[in-house]
């Protein structure tokens, strides 16, 4: 009887093919697209919806991106090409649905994060960073400075350099980026530990005191601290709110304005190194959102800790409310202007500040990594002109893709730092953002039916519950979730749209919408005159 | 009886190609090729080289009536006919070659390179000539033709099953200049530069530069040429690919500060013929992941990709009319 074997398989000389980005770095990058030092949560939450619970809200939002987050692995694994979403939706709903769709509600709006991480860097990061020196040093100048930063003015000249930096860094080499990333990521985690280290090491009472000298250094005041909270109390807050349970639910859709971003590297997945390889988009997608939602769990309890209910209400106040009186050199009581406040020392103030000026310029920079994927690969399927998806010979990038979209956010920063009703009138940011990953969320459910031969390729395949294709069973749930909180931006006072008067806002989303069919349906014409049709970019061809 | 249909003349309906390459012995990625004539409504299908696959699967007959392989690290035991058939599809549509063996044939292959070399060029030729059979089947009674070459990793040996006879529909166009239509010819060429994985068909830039010299010589009017050159122009953006380390095997990223270096790894004398003959158009692959399109002055150059082995047909349709291209369109089917 012949003895078994366990054969190896036989090679020849061929060439092979190899991918970039590690899936590590992919982790990385979506922690960092999260903003875990940038969450509006603990500013907009506690007053916006009095009663609710931060952790726990954060613990629902979490628990409503995870199918969202698991739907996209089986999506990254099945189609792990750049443009992410847009792909996905394009090869399920075919190409005007998934054109229209990412480029309205994700290129066009993306802009507005542009404008925002000009405004972080300014505001959050610059401003507080100088003026807490200024302050801890004694140097008038450096306060001068911050108090710059934070000024019309100062915000729009940071944000144009901010996003012209970011644009020389990603168009003199993906890598070139990938290397500062590692410098970000510590600088950031290292920010956030001494954030941490700050609040869980005090308690209310000394938290406010310290509140109350930083507060004289900086605007003169005296008793910042009581007078913030008697003027909050003015306009509305309830220091002693009984647990409201919708209202904690409602914190959902604010901490997912952070924690949807877990699924962002799938725009760039054609430069992913394995991005085929279930576990990795599993450890990327899912892994980046257990660890950063774990973050802010751990933020909110440690502010908790640190400030108290009333601290936290205090700082909400200021954003939500606009009590004037609840800001410090005119910046809201982010966690990280607390933290400072608290710091009392020059090396842990430039330890926090290094980290939110890392995290606004990352910001900036995963705008125009995602944007220009995108513009690239529509460019690619003839949905965008060709001249979008030229590669720079030497530097091997889509340098016009990158001019293109800095040009484009110039005027969006001046009339975000300048229009008194802009950011009324583009309350639609969360709403459009949501819209697109809840969609792709219905895009997975439906693969294994709208895409049947690229399903049935990919690894995903194996996994089923009860006879039918787990992601279905994840994309349905994650559909449901993500529509909740989305529809939530619709129609609840609290939150995005729904916060405005009038209809202009909604109207200015519909707006973008048509924008994109016009763009697709203007493209498609123009190819069909060529004599070749736009369709053929999705349809898949059956091999029979 | 015309044997072309009376296209691509200024004034007349555009010429419509169908362009993909690099499919690396994928069978419904092939078989997705020729369904593209009537898909996409083509008139000629254009292949880029790389018809061959690169991995060779020993499926192990074991006492008692079950097989054994080893596919992506994994090693499958298959006991029934039914897994058997449903993991030689998967193989099919990997572009992996495969067969069956006792264990004494399998040890008799193990450490033989030379041995196993002969066993892929059998099965790669009896696939070809089994694609070139299909391909006479599925275009009988249209206008269109399939044009086939090689590529850098095709041997002359399989080749030649493309010139074992005169074909209908099936055009053996390697290292030759045939008619696409009334006023187009497609020009092909399918050696690469050298790469770190020492393929079959490499030549140096310069020698690429004499081919290509040599058959442009022949074209009566250059800017009438498609040019169907596997290896893309240098340093056009359709050449991007991470620089690998060819002293160690398999060849490993070259590795700087950290990050890998990328550089363009195309031919010098395809860009010289590009920008100094101004063709109709070029066509490329080689470079999987450099999905794009240069221009050399008036003249697109495109590389579609390739992602056969999830049996997506990555392609481009080019529409060309009196030396032109007036449309184009990249596909993923």
């Amino acid at each position: 009887m012949a003895e078994a074997v366990a054969p190896q398989v036989f090679t020849r000389r061929a060439s092979g093919l190899v991918r970039v980005m590690s899936p590590y770095s992919a982790f990385i990058y979506n922690v960092l697209t999260m903003g875990v030092i940038f969450p509006w949560t603990y500013i907009w939450a506690p007053t916006a919806f009095q009663g609710s619970n931060l952790t726990l809200g954060i613990i629902f939002a979490f628990v409503f991106e995870l199918p969202i987050a698991l739907a996209y692995a089986w999506l990254a694994t099945a189609l792990p090409r750049s443009g992410g979403d847009y792909v996905f939706q394009s090869r399920v709903f075919g190409g005007g649905f998934g054109f229209t769709v990412v480029f309205a509600f994700f290129v066009v709006w993306i802009l507005q994060w542009v404008a925002l991480s000009g405004w972080l860097l300014a505001v959050l990061g610059l401003a507080p960073t100088f003026i807490g020196l200024g302050v801890t040093t004694g140097i008038d100048a450096l306060t001068s400075f911050g108090t710059w930063c934070a000024s019309s003015g100062g915000i729009i000249t940071i944000s144009i350099l901010n996003a012209l930096l970011s644009l020389a860094l990603l168009v003199s080499g993906f890598r070139n980026y990938v290397r500062l990333q590692y410098v970000m990521w510590y600088g950031i985690l290292a920010s956030f530990a001494v954030m941490l280290i700050l609040f869980f090491t005090t308690n209310p009472s000394a938290a406010q005191g310290e509140l109350d000298g930083f507060a004289s250094a900086v605007d003169g005041v005296s008793n910042f601290f009581a007078t913030a909270k008697a003027a909050a109390a003015d306009a509305g807050v309830n220091f002693d709110p009984p647990f409201w349970f919708f209202g904690t639910l409602m914190v959902a859709p604010i901490a997912w304005t952070s924690l949807q971003w877990c699924t962002y590297s799938v725009e760039q997945g054609g430069e992913i190194k394995n991005a085929h390889v279930f576990r990795n988009q599993v450890f990327i997608l899912a892994g980046s959102l257990v660890l950063t939602a774990g973050l802010l769990v751990l933020l909110a309890l440690a502010m908790q800790k640190g400030i108290g209910s009333d601290g936290i209400l205090v700082a909400s106040s200021g954003y939500w409310y606009g009590v004037g009186e609840a800001t410090i050199g005119g910046t809201f009581l982010m966690p990280n202007l607390i933290a400072i406040a608290l710091a009392g020392s020059p090396i842990l103030i430039a330890i926090i500040g290094f980290g939110y000026i890392l995290n606004s310029f990352q910001i900036v920079c995963n705008c125009y990594i995602g944007t220009t994927r995108i513009m690239v690969a529509q460019s690619l399927d003839g949905l965008l002109p060709e001249w979008f998806s030229r590669i720079h010979p030497r530097w091997k990038t889509p340098v016009n893709a990158h001019l293109a979209y800095f040009l484009a956010s110039i005027p969006v920063i001046v009339a975000y730092n300048t229009v008194d009703a802009w950011v009324r009138w583009t309350l639609g940011v969360t709403f459009a953002n949501g819209a697109v990953m809840t969609l792709s969320a219905l895009a997975a459910a439906l693969l294994p039916y709208r895409a049947k031969a690229i399903y049935e390729a990919s690894p995903g395949a194996r996994y089923t519950l009860g006879g039918v294709p787990l992601v279905t069973v994840l994309g349905t749930i994650g559909f449901l979730t993500g529509g909740f909180m989305v529809g939530s931006f619709l129609f609840v006072e609290g939150l995005g749209l729904a916060y405005s008067i009038d209809a202009l806002p909604y109207w200015i989303v519909v707006g973008t919408a048509v924008v994109g069919l016009l763009v697709y349906w203007t493209m498609r014409t123009i190819k069909a005159q060529q004599g070749v049709k736009v369709e053929y970019a999705f349809a898949e061809i059956p091999p029979e | 009886m015309r044997l072309l249909r009376r296209k691509g003349k200024a004034g007349t309906e555009p010429t419509r190609i169908f362009y993909a390459s690099d499919i690396h012995g994928s069978e419904p990625t092939y078989r997705k090729f020729l369904n593209a004539a009537r898909f996409y409504e083509v008139d000629a299908l254009v292949f880029g080289g790389d018809l061959m696959g690169k991995l060779l699967i020993p499926v192990v007959r074991d006492a008692g009536g079950t097989w054994r392989a080893s596919l992506q690290g994994r090693q499958h035991h298959l006991e029934t006919p039914e897994q058997l058939r449903e993991f030689t599809r998967n193989l099919d549509t990997l572009g992996f070659y495969w067969k069956e063996m006792d264990p004494e044939e399998y040890r008799s292959y193990e450490g033989d390179q030379e041995r196993i070399d002969a066993l892929f060029d059998e099965l790669a030729r009896d696939r070809l000539r089994e694609w070139v059979a299909l391909a006479e089947e599925r275009l009988a009674g249209s206008h269109v033709k399939v044009y086939l070459c090689g590529g850098n990793d095709d041997t002359d040996a399989v080749l030649g099953a493309l010139d074992e006879e005169r074909f209908e529909r099936v055009v053996s166009c390697e290292e030759r200049i045939v008619p696409l239509d009334d006023e187009h010819v497609l020009v092909t060429v399918g050696y690469s530069t050298p790469t770190p994985w020492l393929t079959p068909r490499e030549r140096s830039d310069e020698e690429i530069g004499k081919i290509i010299e040599g058959l442009m010589r022949e074209v009566p009017d250059p800017s009438r040429a498609v040019l169907n050159f596997h290896c893309p122009p240098l340093d056009s953006g359709l050449d991007t690919c991470m620089k690998l380390d060819a002293s160690v095997w398999p060849p490993a990223p070259v590795i700087e500060n950290g990050q890998p270096v990328y550089y363009g790894a195309g031919s010098e004398s395809v860009r010289r013929a590009l920008h100094d003959y101004q063709p109709t158009v070029g066509l490329h692959g080689h470079i999987h992941e450099s999905r794009g399109v240069a221009r050399y002055g008036r003249t697109p150059a495109f590389n579609p990709g390739s992602e056969y082995g999830e049996g997506v047909l990555r392609g481009l349709i080019v529409a060309i009319r009196g030396g032109e291209v007036v449309g184009s369109q990249f596909t993923s089917g």
